[in-house]
């Protein structure tokens, strides 16, 4: 099943319903666009994403430079 | 003394009490029900709360709208559900000045928040039955909690423990996305974090007292506490806060309904939304800073609370109405312009506001706008600004019209300044978070400004308020 924003087949199973066996929510590990499976997700051409596109979106915050005895 | 809730639970049964809650007995599908529902609600002229009770394959209930109209706001306040708009606004003025009103911390064994521990296989969706709010939002949001941090450098500094609300995404069963815009006071909590590469710890908080829930949304200075302000709300009652588990500088409301522990990931951004934003429009995906849940404490059968937002108005609305116009009123009235007579910032989060201003003299009430324009909120958000006259009622109106078609000139009253801070999320922003400011004078000029033609005003008819209440008296027999 691949996600219904971005296309990518790296999709799985987030959860099932607590009680009964009523969903199942599912998650694209590229994009982290989350559906249910009682919903008929239809994302709009605007919100489409292409995996290649994540790494250049908008940073909110920056990120604050380390201090200098600090390192990652 | 007003009266005054000591959990979400007391509120709702006020709400109920006073026709002011809806209970949906029957089990509903989470999308779309429950966004349309909380859509639908702020479209009636009562704007109830809307409690649904069964949830398919949910445990929990859930209640939104709670605070979505001006009879809830009223209730909220401990006030009859009819109190105009204006007299909650001087209301809220008259408690603003009770603070400090520092909250009481209570033990553990007191805080009904810690009634059911979970502290392992953490899922959000075992706790919470979440849903999409609006049909283009990334995922599941959480668009109600009061959200805890405080400061790094001073972890016990009550006046710098932050309670505010950002929108969080559901990524995963227990790692939340948060939006921390620069300007907002976590984001100064962050950096601190980030700039150290250490975890940033973190509560989320639902399902509180309704005053705190206000509070989260109001726009305060840095050093000043969103709960001794909630206590000052609650006309001088203390709020009571109790430590998270996983961290004693974390104070949490002691009676929420949930409260999710963990912490914000250094250095770390994903992609989140898009959502549904208070300006009406959805705002696109972003890289944006994400949460780790190791800890959940719960009420029994906890409500999970959640709000809808979209085109205005909406439940968001009231959290940033009076509580917008009530600090803009102080930063204006109480520091160096005693002539402004009430602040009406209620337009998306005051990205349009009115201001009653009595003027000494000509372009004075010009001043005040651009001193309205220079608070720390008002420079980021303030966009439109509208001066009226102080026998205006800036919040109503039809009057605020009336100023604008009688009082204006447009070749002198109109002012345009170019190339000036914006609200990012305004979507005319551009580039986002960059503006042109609007302020039209529609008060009468006052010397040295020309006033060419003076106007003598019409009075009302004497006897006018006693007939007011002659009607009314009429009107509520007839109701009867």
């Amino acid at each position: 099943m691949n996600c219904p924003r971005c296309d990518s087949p790296k999709t799985r199973v987030m959860t099932k319903s607590p009680v009964g066996d009523v969903w199942e929510v599912y998650v694209c590990d590229v994009c982290a666009y989350s559906w249910r499976s009682t919903e008929d997700p239809k994302v709009w051409p605007t919100f489409k994403l292409k995996p290649e596109q994540i790494p250049n979106l908008d940073v909110i915050p920056a990120i604050a430079p380390l201090d200098p005895d600090v390192s990652v | 003394m007003a009266k005054v809730y000591k959990d979400l639970r007391e509120f709702l049964a006020t709400l109920d009490q006073e026709g002011q809650l809806l209970r949906i007995t029957d089990e509903v599908m989470p999308e779309p029900s429950i966004g349309a529902a909380g859509r639908a609600a702020t479209r009636m002229s009562n704007g109830p709360a809307v409690y649904f009770e069964k949830i398919a394959g949910y445990k929990n209930p859930l209640v939104t709208n709670a605070h979505g109209s001006w009879q809830n706001h009223a209730l909220m306040m401990g006030m009859d559900k009819d109190t105009p708009v204006k007299e909650q606004f001087f209301e809220l003025n008259r408690r603003w000045d009770k603070y400090p009103c520092d909250p009481v911390i209570v033990d553990r064994a007191q805080a009904s928040c810690k009634e059911n521990v979970i502290e392992s296989d953490i899922n959000l969706f075992d706790v919470l039955p979440l849903y999409r709010i609006n049909d283009q939002d990334g995922g599941f949001f959480l668009s109600k909690a009061s959200v805890i941090t405080y400061d790094r450098d001073e972890p016990d500094n009550l006046g710098k423990v932050n309670v505010g609300t950002y929108r969080i995404q559901v990524k995963d069963v227990d790692t939340i996305g948060i939006q921390a815009l620069p300007f907002h006071d976590i984001a100064i909590q962050l950096a601190k974090y980030e700039r150290r590469n250490e975890p940033m710890p973190i509560a989320v908080t639902l399902g509180n007292v309704p005053l705190i829930t206000f509070m989260a949304s109001t726009p305060i200075a840095y050093d000043q506490s969103e709960y001794s302000f909630a206590g000052a709300l609650q006309d001088g009652v203390p709020v009571e806060i109790t430590p998270a588990d996983t961290d004693p500088h974390l104070l949490v409301p002691a009676t929420s309904e949930v409260v999710l522990e963990g912490y914000i990931k250094p250095r770390v951004r994903t992609c989140e939304g898009p959502f549904g934003e208070f300006p009406g429009s959805y705002s696109g995906a972003r890289n944006q800073c994400e949460i780790k849940i190791t800890h959940i404490t719960h009420r029994t059968n906890p409500i999970f609370e959640n709000l809808y937002l979209g085109m205005p108005w909406t439940e968001i609305d009231y959290l940033m109405a009076l509580n917008t116009s009530v600090p803009m009123f102080k930063q204006l009235h109480n520091e160096g312009f005693p002539e402004v007579t009430a602040v009406n910032a209620m337009y998306t989060h005051g990205i349009g506001t009115i201001i009653a201003v009595k003027p000494r003299f000509g372009g004075f009430a010009k001043a005040a706008a651009m001193r309205f324009l220079s608070t720390p909120h008002g420079m980021a958000y303030g966009k439109l600004v509208i001066l009226v006259d102080d026998f205006v009622d800036p919040f109503n109106l039809e009057q605020v019209m009336w100023a604008l078609t009688t009082r204006v000139l447009p070749s002198k009253d109109v002012n345009l300044i170019h190339n000036a801070a914006g609200m990012p999320l305004d979507p005319s922003s551009y580039p986002a978070g960059m503006t042109t400011k609007l302020i039209i004078d529609a008060t009468t000029p006052v010397a040295p400004e020309p006033n060419p033609r003076p106007v003598a005003l019409v009075a009302d008819p004497e006897g006018t308020e006693e007939w007011a209440k002659t009607l009314a008296e009429i009107s509520a027999a007839l109701g009867k």
